[in-house]
């Protein structure tokens, strides 16, 4: 079993280094020297065009380190998730709290328009995200309430406030393209379906900040949420904090989330897909599949993201299609499970 | 090593449970038995502190049970309930370590998994180890979690207690026998047990004392040849019953439904 986990993890990990090098040199842009060449100068300080190092070091890196980031707190929230509320569709973007997310960054950014440009960058960016992450955390709450009592979840409820908050949200995002301007319009679309064209090193360092916080949290979470399985008392009596356990799950994935769309919009089903294939691997032990999340969400999102700038070259995707095409297929083999299993 | 005092409980208006107290000592072997709806269950809940009521009245160790820390506790006593999730995706023996969360951070050591090596095969689920949990009947269900809360208590501390809510559910004879013997053993140890269960002969042949429910009140908490009387056993019930000698160990022995004196 161990080996199993260490072979996975190693694949992971080669996979991600490779694609990594790939995505960088995928793209409309073409380097001059090919791939090795303009590495080889970035490196050892050879000679490298000005806008090769512009396009590798300011557009294509900071991209793929979003994709990074972004994949893998996406990817872990949607793992905690399943496992606070006990079910394998419980994820960020089904149950509402992306929506809820988007609601609030969404208006942040049309009514902020006045005054933002006041202020430098960090701070904005800083303030959006702040903003995505009260309207994650806010409709979690909401969700959390409806839908659990004495520590059982009903997953129709809990799906149920989420079909009602993303329609909530809709409508106001809808009602926001009236009164925002055409750039705005055309943003707020980019946006309703994920980009990760926005990124830069700013926003990355605050996701990373947000990410290794996270982190440093949730990923020794996985013998908790193995014990919750056996339900809430006795997880107690096997030494599980649940409580606590179950708010810094609630707040940090509201937080991830949030962040993530903040900066890169609605990003829907990696925490479906991820957590859903490792499962097909490894069964439900949290101990195992936390970790790996972090990895195969971050590849599976820099894979969308390379994809999704260059199928339709020199145009770009909106990632959010892609990761919607690879999820509603997840999503309906899980419902297929759960009848056999009704 | 338990005092429990004056506990009351209502649940939604309704009174469970009304000002119970007793004292158990460390090495004994107590059933808790009653009719349905005698408030078992949740007396045992009480003690084990899974409803948090009121403050000072469960002592555990002459320390009183809220005062406990969570990483403590688990090492001290352990709880078997009766309603066992039935949709873990997990291996046996994945469910069996759990009882091992409280002993290791990260990895379990090789202690860890010659424990739950041992107690799978005390409940006879070995063979089963690598098999999922949700594929599993309920009496093999059962035997898990037995495997996995007596693995918890596996370790150097003297006087542990161990709870059950109903061990026997799903089980058949032998295997009924086999648990009960392994917590008997516990008990020999110095070790407390108390045992919810419903077999009224099962409780005489190997509890120490036997605790009387009825309606939330303490009927009656004395040894087995005091409690085991025709008057407190079928008034509790409310059906007539007779008491004889077993044959074969001259134990008590009590056949429900058989009254010649009616």
């Amino acid at each position: 079993m161990t080996k199993k986990v260490r072979i996975t993890k190693i694949a992971l990990i080669a996979a991600l280094i490779l694609l990594v090098l790939v995505s960088m040199f995928v793209g409309a842009y073409r380097f001059e020297h090919g791939i090795i060449e303009t590495l080889k100068s970035l490196l050892f300080g050879g000679q490298i065009a000005d806008s090769d190092k512009f396009v590798l070091l300011q557009l294509r890196l900071p991209r793929i380190a979003m994709a990074l980031l972004i994949g893998s707190a996406l990817a872990v929230s949607g793992t905690c998730l399943q496992g606070m509320f006990k079910n394998p569709l419980a994820s960020p973007d089904l149950i509402g709290i992306t929506s809820g997310a988007m609601l609030f960054a969404a208006t942040t950014i049309v009514l902020g328009e006045h005054f933002i440009h006041l202020f430098p960058d960090a701070l904005t960016y800083s303030f959006l995200s702040i903003m995505a992450f009260l309207g994650a955390m806010l409709t979690m709450s909401f969700v959390y309430k409806m839908s659990s009592s004495q520590g059982k979840t009903n997953v129709v409820i809990l799906l149920l406030s989420g079909v009602a908050i993303t329609a909530l949200s809709g409508a106001v995002t809808g009602l926001l393209t009236y009164l925002s301007t055409d750039e705005q319009l055309r943003n707020l679309t980019f946006w309703t379906l994920g980009s990760l064209s926005g990124a830069n090193w700013i926003k990355n360092l605050i996701l990373f900040v947000v990410v290794a916080v996270s982190f440093y949290f949730l990923m020794p979470k996985g013998k908790s949420l193995n014990a919750m399985m056996l339900g809430e008392k006795d997880a107690e009596h096997i030494g599980v904090p649940v409580e606590k356990t179950k708010k810094q799950i609630v707040v940090l994935s509201a937080l991830m989330v949030g962040t993530s769309v903040a900066f890169a919009g609605n990003i829907g089903f990696v925490g479906l897909i991820v957590p859903y294939i490792l499962r097909l691997l490894f069964q439900s032990n949290y101990v195992i599949i936390l970790p790996l999340s972090a990895l195969l969400g971050a590849f599976i999102l820099l894979f969308a993201d390379t994809l999704s700038r260059s199928i339709v070259q020199p145009s770009e995707l909106p990632i959010g299609i892609l990761t919607a095409i690879m999820g509603a297929p997840v999503f309906i083999a899980i419902l297929m499970k759960y009848k056999k299993s009704m | 090593m338990l005092k429990v005092h004056d506990i009351s409980y209502r649940h939604k208006e309704i009174s469970i449970l009304q000002g119970i107290s007793f004292d158990i000592k460390q090495g004994e072997f107590i059933a808790i038995i009653g009719p349905n709806g005698a408030g078992k269950s949740t007396l045992l809940s009480y003690i084990s502190h899974e409803i948090k009521a009121m403050k000072d009245r469960v002592f555990f160790k002459d320390k009183a049970i809220e005062k406990w820390s969570v990483k403590e506790m688990p090492k001290h006593k352990s709880k078997f309930s009766q309603q066992q999730a039935a949709d873990i995706s997990l291996s046996v023996k994945e469910v069996v370590l759990m009882g091992r969360y409280p002993y290791f951070n990260g990895e379990p050591t090789e202690n860890d998994l010659e424990i739950i090596g041992q107690w799978m095969k005390a409940t006879d689920i070995w063979h089963l180890r690598e098999r999922l949990y949700e594929h599993l009947s309920g009496g093999e269900r059962q035997r898990v979690h037995l495997a996995r809360v007596l693995a918890q208590l596996d370790n150097e501390i003297e006087q542990k207690l161990l709870m059950m809510d109903e061990p026997l559910n799903n089980l058949d004879v032998a295997h009924q026998f086999r648990i009960l013997e392994l917590v008997k053993e516990q008990t020999r140890q110095k070790n407390t047990a108390i045992v919810v269960m419903h077999d009224v002969n099962l409780a005489a042949q190997f509890a120490d004392r036997i605790l009387l429910l009825k309606n939330g009140n303490l009927a009656a908490f004395d040894t087995v040849d005091e409690v085991l009387q025709e008057k407190i056993i079928s008034d509790a019930y409310d059906f007539p019953c007779t008491i004889t000698q077993n044959p074969i160990n001259n134990q008590p022995l009590i056949l429900f439904g058989i009254n010649n004196k009616i």
